[in-house]
């Protein structure tokens, strides 16, 4: 029986001579779900991606994908995977038929005719064009078509979105979201928070070739970062909450705004010293965990399930 | 794999028309011509400006093959040398090789369906080229006969096929070994001039006689001996063995290769 875990690396390890690709990583992705890859340009997202499909080799360390070596049954492994490079370079000058024509063959496998004339349909494209003669936009559609066509158990998308409309972007997201509905697996690697937000299971953060944090996107949104607005009986004076973990961000006559990311109980035993008269929550997005955990330079605050 | 060279091949149609054409015109016009060129050109043999360039005008005959066949797999050669360093080093280089590389396809397929597909291609090329020049060599034989059978000529015209091999294979290797197309490209144009230079200097000076058995032109018959003898075995043997030892190189560098990187196969990582 197969294992839940789909993907799996251990200590991976990756040095571009004594640069630093990817650093000891440990990740691990389950069976149906989406899963963000989230990190600044050059943290190493690309270069996982490579090493689970044996595009490039590991200095150290393990990767595995469906329970295989990615470096002894790399072929195996790709019969069931379908990727989606970040930069997309394809042959000029082919036809855009031709080129999913020939792709499906070489993916061992026809893709459903009906299905891809669905995809041309959904993401508005006429494949009858050479390669070199479509915009940007719709070079990134037919990339996504090749990955989606051919129904993989496993999709490693690299920033999908990028260069999309709109429109076809939430095409896409739609895309992904049915393929999980359909019990596979996206490997979704973004700089778009805001669509890693709205598609993922679990995220995991990526800094400087370490995996800093992988959690469940909802977990991660709700325990990390809180903004609440107290508004007192009386204005405390300043300085009366100078508590770990919490720091107040504005005043408005008997109002403080307070951003939270630990000591929320302290926070709330003090205020009430003061006598509370309404309390308002916001809800915080992933763009701005991500900015907050960047800027504080981690690793460190940690109560994530990094080795998840 | 097949399918990969179907596609390859398919992709340089225009080439093998084109070359196929342009070698069928080029050669015509010098077999047309070569009586007259040949009268012309044989009071000066013993200009030493000729064997550099590897004329043998003691013979038109001689002359024939030693710029028919000659330049034809001169030609042939360079665009084994571009089509080669381009079929790896230059997807590589233009990011399409990583498409490739995330296909359910083992490297080995890979690059041994692009050798094999360029290999198809430059026969192609010679099969045009043969049958074009054959037919301009029947006409000719009308009106000036030589002592070249139609056949012969083709064969001989076909035979550089294994030269041609050993240029692709060559170019697949330096493909997959030097970091990107630039290096290897010229590596490969240095030893392709000095091949062909190296091996007819090596006739006008005794000092670089040994050279020639590195210059893999050494081993393509390109004077009249080859009509009448056809082409040596022991030479085709040095040629195959050459590809065959390229091919294996190619091999083994291309499934240690981190695509995409554009670094030397045997330069890893070291961790910090």
């Amino acid at each position: 029986m197969e294992s839940d875990t789909i993907i799996q690396t251990e200590n991976l390890s990756v040095y571009y001579g004594t640069h630093r690709g990817i650093r000891n990583l440990d990740l691990s992705v389950r069976k149906g779900e989406v899963f963000g890859f989230l990190g600044p340009n050059g943290a190493g997202k690309t270069t996982t991606l490579r090493v689970l499909l044996d595009i490039i080799h590991p200095t150290k360390g393990n990767a595995s994908m469906f329970g295989l070596d990615c470096q002894k049954n790399g072929a195996a492994i790709r019969k069931r995977v379908s990727y989606l490079p970040g930069e997309l370079h394809l042959y000029p000058s082919m036809r855009a038929d031709y080129f999913f024509d020939l792709f499906a063959s070489l993916q061992d496998g026809r893709p459903d005719p009906a299905f891809l004339a669905e995809l041309l349909e959904r993401l508005d494209l006429d494949p009858s064009g050479r390669i070199k003669e479509y915009s940007h936009g719709n070079k990134q559609k037919i990339g996504i078509i090749t990955a989606f066509m051919g129904k993989p158990d496993l999709l490693i998308l690299d920033e999908p979105t990028i260069a999309l409309d709109p429109l076809v972007r939430q095409t896409v997201l739609d895309l992904v979201r049915e393929v999980k509905n359909e019990g596979r697996t996206v490997f979704f690697s973004s700089h778009n928070l805001q669509e890693v937000q709205s598609i993922c299971d679990r995220v995991g953060i990526i800094q400087e070739g370490e995996l800093i944090r992988t959690e469940k996107t909802e977990t991660l949104i709700n325990r990390q970062l809180k903004r609440i607005t107290i508004a007192f009986r009386q204005t405390p004076p300043r300085g009366a909450f100078a508590i770990e973990g919490v720091k107040e961000t504005g005043r408005d006559k008997n109002t403080i705004s307070f951003e939270i990311r630990s000591n929320l109980e302290l926070l709330m035993e003090q205020a009430a010293s003061h006598g509370i008269t309404d309390i308002e929550t916001k809800t915080v997005s992933l763009e701005e965990i991500f900015l907050a955990l960047y800027s504080r330079g981690i690793p460190g605050d940690s109560e994530g399930d990094t080795n998840v | 794999m097949f399918k990969l060279i179907v596609h390859e091949v398919r992709s340089r149609r225009a080439a093998i028309a084109g070359w196929g054409i342009g070698l069928v015109l080029f050669g015509s016009i010098y077999i047309s011509l070569a009586p007259e060129l040949f009268e012309q050109l044989k009071s000066m043999t013993n200009l030493s400006v000729y064997k550099l360039v590897g004329l043998h005008l003691e013979s038109v005959e001689g002359y024939i093959a030693s710029v028919v066949l000659a330049y034809i797999s001169f030609l042939l050669g360079i665009y084994s040398i571009i089509s080669s360093t381009a079929t790896m080093a230059g997807e590589e280089d233009n990011g399409t090789l990583e498409l490739l590389a995330a296909l359910p396809l083992e490297r080995w397929k890979i690059l041994t369906s692009k050798a094999a597909a360029l290999c198809l291609v430059v026969f192609f090329i010679l099969l045009i080229a043969g049958t074009g020049n054959t037919a301009a060599l029947a006409l000719m034989n009308r009106n000036y006969p030589v002592n070249i059978k139609p056949l012969s000529f083709f064969t001989s015209l076909i035979g550089s096929l294994p030269l041609l091999t050993g240029f692709i294979m060559m170019g697949i290797f330096l493909g997959s070994f030097m970091p990107n197309r630039r290096i290897a490209a010229t590596v490969m144009s240095v030893y392709f001039t000095a091949s062909y230079f190296g091996e007819h200097l090596s006739y006008i000076s005794g000092s670089l006689e040994t050279v020639r058995y590195l210059c893999l032109f050494n081993y393509y018959d390109t004077t009249e001996t080859i009509f009448a003898e056809g082409i040596r075995f022991s030479d085709t043997a040095v040629l195959l063995a050459v590809t065959a030892a390229f091919y294996v190189s190619a091999l083994y560098f291309f499934r240690r290769r981190d695509i995409t990187v554009g670094t030397w196969p045997w330069k890893k990582g070291k961790i910090l």
